[in-house]
């Protein structure tokens, strides 16, 4: 049942920009999408390795191939594509407060960038699109490329519904 | 090729329409703007289902417009832009391929709320045309033919039934229900078993649930779901008397006379290439709002402001579902009555509902319609579940305390929910008419939504509420909460075509066939003057079955 009221989510999206009305709002490409995706992978491959590190009770980012499961789920059709927008301008934005500093600091620096990135509701938006995409490649069926050896289901102990998923998506 | 028939939608009463005029012999076409599923593909793909639009449309593609109020002024938002869609299952079957199944019958005095409580402000409430005695021997037919599963147990607002139990008994249940069972008694509460659309047993062509533990917004992979597809289009295909059109979008109705319509203009929702397709009949059973569009969208010199609306009532009263939900988590370290790991066993069902507060008449409380109450447990999905409650102090948890938080959720507790049903109360602000400035991506208007509940579902919602809370604190349950909102419920739509004797004030007679038109049928939920306080989806699937009935005798006389 819905409980919340309507979020204008375009209107969220451009006037809590930090850089103003996105290039990428307006233009929608997917050929430069890719493009600018690879100048801001790192950041988001660094962002997303700080919310999942190492030696927690779920896995690591970086055993899940959590950044190739994000850029192709924004890439698929199904996904909107302002929030496919959204993911690039906001580590773009967060590349740029810290200077393209962001992937070379230590744990602590990295944990006070993204705390005070999270004061913005611009960041704290950001951020917790950034943890619900790679959540969902953790937690998905391992057909997506993530959860490898279903190791995210494992650590849960929750293992979803059978019959499992043959293909990615269902057929259009 | 004229059909006997035209049914525009493919869902519950799409589906009982085509069953009933194939089986009786007559050339019908289901046109669906989505395509076949079949059983052997659904899966349980959380990404798939549950996260991304792909058993409906994209939302930039095809979209409503929802006006609500805010600080006094109505205000228009594009589905597209609040993320909140209307679109509910737009495949063959419709959205009863992914329903969970806990159905009711309406109850006697639904049918005649205006009898026995009166006007109501600022509501429109009114009596139907027809009592529940009209309607009981189609309830009794859908349990038979859907399949609806439970264990019948007399209560002083159970309604009357004419077979003494259910043709199949409930679905397994989890071991939750002796503690569920046992709370509400201490509380001296009749907990009831759900009726389910859900086959316990096998039964023709589908099999038993297999307990999958992903049921409700997945398709069933036994035939078990009583969906429209697996229990009724099924065999009406077997009778070779039925054409299902997939991926035909229906943009309108066309009428070259006053009292007619001569064919549905179709586009092919892949090629883009418009047909029409000519019927003696045309039902129309697209979900109450996008019906009530697309009669409006079927205006004409005959009918200027829309299809068989000479009353001026097409589109007005639209209902919701009024109420909410709340839950309560079960904790390992102070669970009792029960063990834990049996708890934790998956897939198995809650099926335990309330009816105790359909009707209030309590010394201080007052008089009043209230609801009903449906008890099951969150729903499993790995994914939502992970994301949710993730925030300490209004900062997002993440880290080594988002394992700790994740590992005690999933291994360390489940958490109980209920579900409040009660009316959605017929009102001047709650309609679907015409944007005048927004198209869908054939070029036709989109349904603009107007969506204000009445003050006195939420009364209802919050007093329910209340007495849904202290079952789970009898249950042991932590962290208890429950939202009871005016907020217009997507996946429980019906009415904007009135039924009723008059002409004047009502679009729909009492079998459901257009005033102005006689060659018109609406079968879908669309006719209800009012919702009553349960799912809608039995009342939907048993009232087509009557629709389809009378549509037989009409076919015989033409």
């Amino acid at each position: 049942m819905q409980t919340n009221t309507i979020m204008q989510r375009r209107k969220f999206l451009i006037l809590s920009s930090l850089l103003g009305l996105s290039p990428y709002i307006q233009a929608k490409e997917l050929n430069t999408f890719e493009k600018d995706f690879k100048e801001v992978e790192p950041t988001i491959a660094a962002v997303q390795a700080h919310l999942f590190p190492e030696g927690s009770k779920i896995p690591a980012a970086a055993s899940m191939n959590v950044t190739q499961f994000l850029f192709e789920t924004l890439i698929h059709k199904s996904y909107d594509k302002d929030i496919r927008a959204f993911v690039i301008e906001g580590a773009q934005e967060l590349k740029s407060r810290d200077k393209g500093r962001f992937t070379t600091m230590s744990h602590e620096d990295k944990e006070i960038a993204l705390r005070a990135y999270e004061e913005t509701n611009y960041g704290s938006n950001w951020l917790a699109r950034i943890m619900t995409l790679t959540m969902e490649g953790i937690f998905s069926d391992p057909i997506y490329g993530s959860n490898i050896k279903e190791a995210g289901w494992k650590a849960l102990n929750a293992f979803g519904g059978h019959p499992r998923p043959k293909t990615r998506y269902i057929a259009l | 090729m004229i059909y006997d028939v035209v049914i525009i939608g493919s869902g519950a009463s799409g589906g009982a329409v085509a069953y009933t005029l194939c089986k009786a012999g007559y050339k019908v076409a289901v046109l669906e703007k989505g395509r076949l599923i079949k059983r052997d593909e659904f899966s349980k793909d959380e990404l798939s289902y549950a996260r991304r639009d792909l058993v409906t449309p994209n939302l930039f593609d095809e979209y409503h417009t929802i006006e609500e109020k805010v600080d006094g002024k109505w205000e228009v938002t594009p589905t597209y832009d609040s993320g909140m869609s209307f679109w509910n299952g737009n495949i063959v079957g419709g959205s009863s391929n992914l329903m969970s199944g806990m159905v009711h019958r309406l109850h006697p005095d639904d049918f005649r709320l205006k009898s026995k409580y009166g006007e109501i402000e600022g509501a429109n409430v009114v009596d139907w045309p027809i009592s529940y005695e009209d309607l009981e021997p189609y309830y009794d037919l859908t349990e038979e033919l859907v399949g609806i599963s439970g264990k019948f147990k007399t209560h002083k607002y159970e309604p009357p039934r004419s077979r003494k139990d259910f043709t199949q008994p409930p679905t397994q249940e989890n071991v939750v229900v002796n503690l569920l069972d046992k709370s509400c008694s201490a509380l001296g509460i009749t907990p009831l078993v759900t009726p389910r659309a859900i086959l316990s047993q096998d039964k023709g062509h589908r099999d038993a649930c297999y307990y999958s533990n992903f049921c409700g917004s997945y398709g069933c992979s036994s035939g078990a779901k009583g969906s429209s597809r697996e229990a009724l289009l099924q065999p009406a295909l077997a009778t070779g008397n039925l054409t299902l059109l997939t991926n035909s979008h229906v943009k309108y109705l066309h009428t070259s006379t006053q009292d007619k319509i001569d064919y549905a203009i179709v586009v092919d929702t892949i090629t883009q290439r418009e047909k029409k397709i000519k019927a003696k009949l045309f039902v129309v059973a697209a979900q109450a709002h996008e019906s009530a569009r697309l009669l409006l969208n079927s205006a004409s010199r005959y009918h200027p402001n829309g299809l068989a609306n000479s009353s001026g009532e097409l589109g007005k009263n639209l209902l919701f579902s009024g109420g909410g939900s709340g839950q309560g988590e079960l904790h390992k370290k102070s669970l009792k009555n029960i063990h834990f790991n049996d708890l934790m066993t998956t897939g198995l069902f809650v099926n335990r509902s309330i009816l105790d507060w359909y009707f209030i008449d309590h010394w201080w409380d007052g008089k009043f319609k209230g609801g009903s109450v449906e008890f099951m447990f969150e729903h499993q999905n790995i994914i939502s579940r992970a994301r949710k409650n993730n925030y300490h102090n209004g900062k997002l948890v993440w880290g080594k305390d988002l394992g700790d938080r994740l590992n005690k959720r999933f291994r360390e507790q489940k958490s109980i929910r209920f579900e409040i049903f009660n009316d959605w109360l017929p009102n001047d602000n709650c309609f679907v008419s015409l944007d005048k400035t927004h198209k869908d991506k054939y070029g036709m208007p989109v349904g603009k939504l107007r969506l204000e509940g009445h003050p006195q579902d939420i009364k209802v919602g919050k007093y329910i509420a209340k007495k849904c809370e202290k079952i789970l604190k009898e249950m042991g349950a932590k962290n208890i909460y429950s939202s009871i909102s005016s907020a217009a419920s997507q996946n429980l739509v019906a009415g904007g075509c009135r039924f009723g004797n008059d002409p004047k004030t009502s679009v729909l007679n009492k079998y459901c066939q257009a005033h102005d038109v006689p060659n018109l049928y609406v079968a879908d939920a669309s006719f209800m003057p009012t919702g009553g306080s349960v799912a809608y989806t039995w009342t939907i699937y048993a009232n087509a079955f009557r629709v389809a009935e009378h549509i037989v005798q009409h076919l015989k006389k033409i």
